[in-house]
């Protein structure tokens, strides 16, 4: 089990129904994250990238494929057990968080679910790990700003200790300063919990600074993997990743 | 001749704790360029943009010595002649397709809109301009998209029929407010193009509202670059990434880079003069 990747994907289809349409927004698509890797997808709005992370937590209309967690299939409800493994981050703080739960409510609500006790000592703790002061816990998400509600984000993420964070543009919503401290966290949280992250971002740079290996895709289909010292050094396979990666000029290390 | 000059813009919001200054004595003037204005969430950037319409609603004021489009004080004129210039002389793209189109009327309605009521074009003729607009936006599939709600549509998708919906009238002045964020660095050129031809062929003004210093470094022509609500620097854009305030230099810093070293990023440090009052 222990040599299993956490996350593999096989030949995943997602069709949307729309009026009569069928939209094929990710087409046999394969990939596989090893346990502790930290895995980025990229490509243009549309690609289907964001797609394959909701298909993982079972928010996508599946039509073909398999996904399997640690060489297990997943079952079609996604169900509690899933949500101990698996948690997702999204792009928006602004809209992820619920605007009248304070964020205490937000963070012990997974735990209430859950059963789990000690919620009092598990939230101050919660906010500590993400740098945040214990007096937030009686705030609104209203009163904070985008990159302290990025952090809530983050730890409402991790109450249940998964092993796999789903992170879907988790700073392009934040300043460069902030998405600076914010990717900082990331990093620091999976080396202490030895996470294993599944990332989309449309930043190559980000992606550049986060991630092992990445995926490139365009048009619902998967182009070309790319591993993280070739993306440095501009070894591509396929024109439409040099494009990207040309189009990302003024993000290379000068 | 500028096209437009502001003098001394201060913004100020009466809060039950005493009025916030939002924007701190502002100056610049604008020809037929591309001025940037950057800094973090907060700044005054957006601010900035929105006094020049008007478009600061009480508890906010808008103050300036001087603030002039076109040899019109927009300090002076009247409401209705504001409401005749917004839009069809001076256009706004706003940061978020998801809380600035009608979510419950179809793409195509709302491109037309304008056109039926302003410009009192036919059915069949706004049909025509709205479709040739989503084309020069790159939009690949004009006639679904008109046909479209905007939860229909992917961010970037929406932030193009914003802009096309803006450029229809041909404005003199566009003020876009990170009308490039939310897309991908792909369609951002493209949509960065488009928005480059306008300036170039028809001279039109544009000021781009943006946290992102690479892409005004990159885009426009000169930069100011906001810090709680006061300019600490006005540069050519060219020469943004060997900007010397230390303001600057920080935000440049925090950037990851391709091939960058992977340990963590610089943060910004606030400890220097300029960051206080």
């Amino acid at each position: 089990m222990t040599d299993r990747p956490a996350i593999e994907i096989d030949r995943l289809d997602v069709t949307f129904a729309a009026k009569g349409r069928a939209v094929r927004a990710v087409q046999g698509v394969s990939l596989a994250v090893a346990r502790r890797e930290s895995f980025g997808l990229v490509g243009e709005s549309g690609s289907g990238k964001s797609t394959i992370l909701r298909a993982i937590c079972g928010l996508a209309p599946v039509s073909g494929g398999a996904i399997r967690l640690g060489g297990d299939p997943l079952p079609a409800r996604r169900g509690k057990d899933f949500s101990t493994r698996v948690q997702m981050v999204f792009q928006d703080p602004y809209a992820s968080l619920h605007p009248r739960h304070t964020i205490d409510r937000t963070l012990s609500e997974p735990l209430a679910i859950h059963g789990i006790g000690d919620t009092d000592a598990r939230v101050v703790r919660a906010l500590q790990d993400v740098g945040l002061p214990a007096a937030f816990r009686f705030r609104y998400p209203h009163q904070l700003s985008g990159g302290q509600r990025q952090r809530v984000a983050i730890a409402r993420a991790l109450m249940l200790n998964p092993q796999i964070l789903l992170l879907d543009e988790p700073t392009s919503a934040l300043d460069a300063s902030v998405q600076a401290e914010v990717l900082n966290l990331l990093t620091r949280l999976r080396e202490e919990r030895g996470l294993t992250f599944l990332m989309v971002s449309h930043d190559l740079a980000v992606i550049d600074h986060m991630c092992d290996r990445i995926l490139v895709m365009q048009h619902g289909r998967a182009v070309e993997e790319i591993a993280h010292a070739d993306l440095a050094a501009g070894r591509m396979q396929t024109d439409y990743a040099r494009s990207l990666f040309a189009a990302s000029a003024d993000r290379m290390l000068s | 001749m500028s096209l437009l000059t502001v003098e001394n813009l201060r913004v100020t919001f009466d809060t039950e704790t005493g009025p916030v200054q939002a924007v701190r004595g502002v100056s610049f003037s604008l020809g037929r360029e591309r001025l940037g204005i950057v800094g973090e969430s907060g700044s005054g950037k957006t601010m900035t943009g929105r006094s020049v319409l008007r478009l600061i609603r009480p508890p906010g004021r808008i103050e300036a010595d001087r603030m002039e489009f076109d040899g019109q004080d927009l300090m002076r004129i009247p409401e209705t002649g504001m409401r005749a210039l917004r839009g069809r002389r001076i256009a706004m793209v706003m940061q978020d397709p998801k809380f600035s189109l009608n979510p419950v009327m179809r793409v195509g309605e709302q491109l037309t809109e304008g056109l039926r009521r302003r410009d009192r074009l036919g059915r069949a003729e706004a049909v025509r301009k709205a479709l040739a607009a989503l084309e020069a936006v790159q939009i690949r599939d004009p006639e679904r998209v008109m046909q479209a709600y905007p939860h229909e549509l992917s961010g970037g998708m929406g932030q193009r029929v914003m802009i096309a919906m803006m450029l229809i009238p041909e404005p003199d002045l566009l003020i876009a407010d990170e009308p490039t964020s939310a897309l991908d660095v792909t369609v951002q050129a493209e949509v960065l193009q488009i928005l480059d031809t306008l300036v170039r062929d028809r001279g039109m003004g544009l000021i781009f509202v943006s946290h992102d210093l690479r892409l005004v470094a990159r885009f426009c022509d000169r930069v100011l670059v906001m810090y709680r609500g006061r300019i600490v620097e006005e540069l050519p854009a060219r020469e943004l990434m060997a900007a010397r305030h230390p303001y600057t230099r920080g935000l440049l810093n925090c950037l990851p880079r391709i091939g960058g070293a992977r340990g963590p990023l610089p943060v910004l440090d606030r400890s220097g003069d300029w960051a206080d009052d």
